[in-house]
């Protein structure tokens, strides 16, 4: 037993003594990482905030973030996806409409018949006025009714050639509809896939854009992209130039190098007391120092507060060689 | 198969109970080791490493400090105006430097009631003053007056400067001067010049009668007085760079004579006659000998004198126009003005003699060299196309810059730091001559007040 504890104490401190001797040996480096910045509101807030107008105006399509001109990718076609279709679904109040066809064709049919026999038939009426007055009356009754029939005929037929027609009619409303869902859903469609390019770094456009537009479904969050830091940078360099008077009794400039580092406050206040980190040769080096320090500590700086991560250490030199002539 | 696994359960049970009755077990101990170990390492804690911003800062402002300068304090009413006296000097002196621009106290926030505790930084940090100065003059029991300063830094939040004088009460003026000196000194790390005096000739009269007499005054126009009654002409005086000496020159009866005049004891002697001279002769840095020009014949050459024993030794010998000559900071050199290349040209010659370098090469007549008592620059008068010009280069003929230009300026003579040029100007016509002053950079040219027409001014070095 006492060799296991042994074992396991021997092996227990190894494990745990390499740990800590190689925990301690690299750094951590941690890449500069994206900058968002975050508000926290309630929901009642958030839905004010997305409340929007009625009577607002109609805005624009947003435009996505640019960095560079370049080609504008149109949108790739996307192929219509068709909805399958649905197999006509009929009701039983719509009359059948193959057997309306044959029925129009016999009451045409017979009304020419029936024509010309009104016309023979006076004339025999004519021709046999005096002697047969009844039969002529009743061929006359006859044809009567059957006009009327013929004529109740022709009303049922233009009835329902009207009920065909509306059925038609309705058919191809519903046909119509039917095409508009679809095309309703096609959009819908095209509208849910990705149409973007596929895209690396940049966004390319007709028109530089660095702010991405609210709204915009394609925006991207802001990175610190190189030429970020050297902005900051120039913008640092401006505002301290203009804070530093350099020392004035300066007969020669070499030496007179001054290293200060200092951090600021999200206000742009320096923070503490700025440091200064180098030792000049020059007997005027404290005068420069001084100097240097108090254009930090004089300055209100005035940076962009959502890169606050970037610019809250400063390391600044400030050299009068060139202002001088060494 | 039964059997060994319960025996064996049974022996874990055994084991169990024993490990939980020790007190301090050697696996307790290296768990404990472990906990201590992970507890460290998370103790540590990196810190998330920041990207640090560094930037180059390599053009500044050129603009005057803000400065403030409340009154100084009096401990007794009568000592008051002075008091105030103390504080409007130091305030006229530091901005008639041109590096300092004194704020107007009726924007203080704060009113000094005690120098000897620290100032509420953050008002004065409100009207942007980068420096403070409070004082107090006070009479002591003995009839002295302590008059006591201090300078502070209003961002560094710290004292930069402190002393205290005691002099006689109507000096106060001077103990102004050394006080701005003090001031100057600790905030641009130049030597300061406010405690020095100017000679120069003071003119009165209508321009065909004028009367000359030799005048000494502090540099900021105060406390004129007459050297000379006036009855006779009196000519380019000239300053000793160490000693309160002055040298001029006296055309008395017919023939000129050169003066030696102590301003401290007040002393005149008589150090010969020279027939023939134009200009008065200029100290050696050591104050002990004199240079000088003498004509002889059509031509002028250059000669030292010493000044107890009078012997003098010859520097030049040329068919030529040597005069003007003034000597280096360090005494090793010379520069004079000579007419060998046909037109006046500056020289530079070792002071034993020699021969002599060409420092100005130009189609104008450069005149009156003077050397800076910094040792790096040469101040001369630039004469050609109707204009006279006062301006610098550097003592190897390099970096020629004129400072100001006109009719009629002559006669630079160097501040005791090296940093100002006062000279002379003649605009012609009804009026007089006046005093001027340019700093070195060509900025900040100012009139210098006096009594009445004055010219041929001569800056004294530092009194202390």
């Amino acid at each position: 037993m006492r060799t296991g504890y042994t074992i396991s104490a021997i092996g227990h401190a190894l494990v745990l003594g390499w740990g800590l001797v190689s925990f301690s040996a690299k750094p951590f480096e941690v890449p500069p990482a994206d900058a968002v910045v975050a508000d926290v509101i309630s929901e009642t807030e958030f839905s004010q905030l997305t409340a929007g107008s009625k009577t607002a105006q109609q805005t624009s399509k947003p435009t996505p973030v640019v960095d560079k001109i370049g080609d504008v990718k149109a949108p790739s076609k996307v192929p219509q996806l068709k909805v399958a279709d649905k197999p006509e679904v009929q009701t039983e109040t719509a009359p059948p409409p193959a057997p309306l066809q044959p029925d129009l064709k016999p009451p045409e049919q017979k009304l020419p018949e029936s024509k010309p026999e009104p016309k023979p038939a006076p004339q025999p009426a004519a021709a046999e006025p005096k002697p047969e007055p009844d039969p002529i009356a009743e061929a006359l009754r006859r044809e009567e009714a059957k006009q009327k029939e013929e004529a109740k005929k022709l009303e049922e037929a233009r009835k329902r050639e009207e009920a065909r027609k509306r059925e038609e009619a309705r058919r191809r409303e519903e046909a119509k509809k039917r095409e508009e869902v679809k095309s309703d859903l096609d959009r819908i469609e095209t509208a849910l896939l990705d149409k973007r390019a596929p895209q690396r770094q940049a966004v390319t456009g007709t028109m530089i854009n660095p702010t991405p537009s609210l709204g915009s479904t394609t925006g991207n969050a802001p990175q610190l992209l190189q030429n970020e830091d050297a902005r900051l940078q120039a913008m640092l360099n401006a505002q301290l130039a203009s804070c530093w008077t350099p020392p004035v009794g300066v007969r020669e400039a070499k030496g007179l190098v001054v290293h200060v580092s200092f951090s600021l406050n999200r206000d742009g206040s320096v923070s503490g007391q700025p440091i200064v980190t180098n030792r000049g040769s020059n007997p005027l080096f404290q005068i420069a120092a001084e100097t240097a320090v108090r254009a930090v500590l004089s300055c209100h700086f005035r940076l962009p507060p959502s890169k606050y991560d970037s610019w809250q250490r400063v390391d600044a030199s400030f050299d009068p060689i060139e202002m001088f002539g060494g | 198969m039964y059997d060994r696994f319960r025996s064996y359960n049974f022996k874990i049970d055994l084991d169990r109970d024993r490990r939980s009755n020790a007190p301090l077990t050697r696996r307790r101990a290296v768990l404990l080791g472990a906990a201590a170990g992970i507890g460290a390492v998370a103790a540590f804690g990196a810190d998330p490493a920041r990207a640090v911003l560094t930037v180059d800062v390599n053009r500044g402002n050129v603009q005057p400090m803000p400065i403030a300068l409340p009154d100084f304090l009096t401990g007794s009413p009568p000592d008051g105006q002075s008091a105030r006296g103390i504080s409007q000097i130091i305030t006229a002196n530091l901005r008639r430097s041109g590096l300092f621009a004194p704020i107007d106290p009726a924007a203080f926030i704060e009113r000094i009631s005690d120098t000897d505790v620290q100032p509420r930084y953050p008002d004065w940090r409100a009207i942007n003053a980068q420096a403070l100065v409070t004082g107090r003059a006070t009479r002591q029991p003995d009839g002295r007056m302590r008059v006591e300063f201090r300078l502070w830094d209003v961002f560094g939040a710290t004292q930069l400067a402190g002393q205290q004088y005691f002099s006689t009460p109507d000096n106060f003026r001077r103990i102004a001067h050394i006080i701005s000196d003090q001031i100057y000194e600790r905030l641009t790390g130049e030597k300061g010049y406010f405690d020095s005096r100017i000679v120069f000739i003071d003119e009165t009269g209508p321009k065909d009668r004028r009367i000359k007499r030799l005048a000494m005054m502090d540099q900021d126009g105060a406390g004129v007085r007459y050297l000379t009654n006036g009855s006779d002409l009196v000519l380019t005086p000239r300053f000793s760079p160490s000693t309160q000496e002055i040298t001029y020159m006296s055309f008395g009866q017919g023939e000129p004579r050169v003066y030696l005049f102590n301003t401290e004891t007040q002393q005149r002697e008589i150090v010969g006659n020279f027939p023939g001279m134009t200009f008065s002769p200029r100290f050696t840095p050591d104050g002990q000998r004199v240079i000088m020009s003498l004509q002889q014949g059509a031509n002028s050459n250059l000669f030292v004198m010493d000044l107890r024993s009078k012997a003098t030794t010859r520097l030049t010998d040329t068919a030529a126009i040597d005069t003007s000559p003034c000597y280096s900071p360090d005494g090793s050199r010379i520069c004079f003005e000579s007419d060998r290349g046909g037109r006046p040209q500056i020289y530079i010659m070792s002071a034993g003699g020699g021969p002599a370098q060409r420092l100005s090469f130009g189609d104008e007549s450069y005149s009156t060299p003077v050397w800076s008592p910094r040792g790096d620059l040469i101040a001369f008068t630039k004469q050609g196309q109707g204009s006279f010009a006062i301006g610098v280069m550097g003592v190897d003929g390099k970096g020629e810059r004129i400072l100001t230009e006109g009719f009629h300026n002559e006669g630079p003579t160097f501040a005791p730091n090296g940093r100002v040029l006062m000279f002379f100007r003649d605009p012609g016509g009804n009026t007089g001559p006046a005093l001027h002053t340019i700093d070195i950079t060509g900025r900040n040219e100012l009139r210098v007040p006096t009594p009445s027409f004055a010219s041929d001014p001569a800056w004294s070095p530092l009194l202390a």
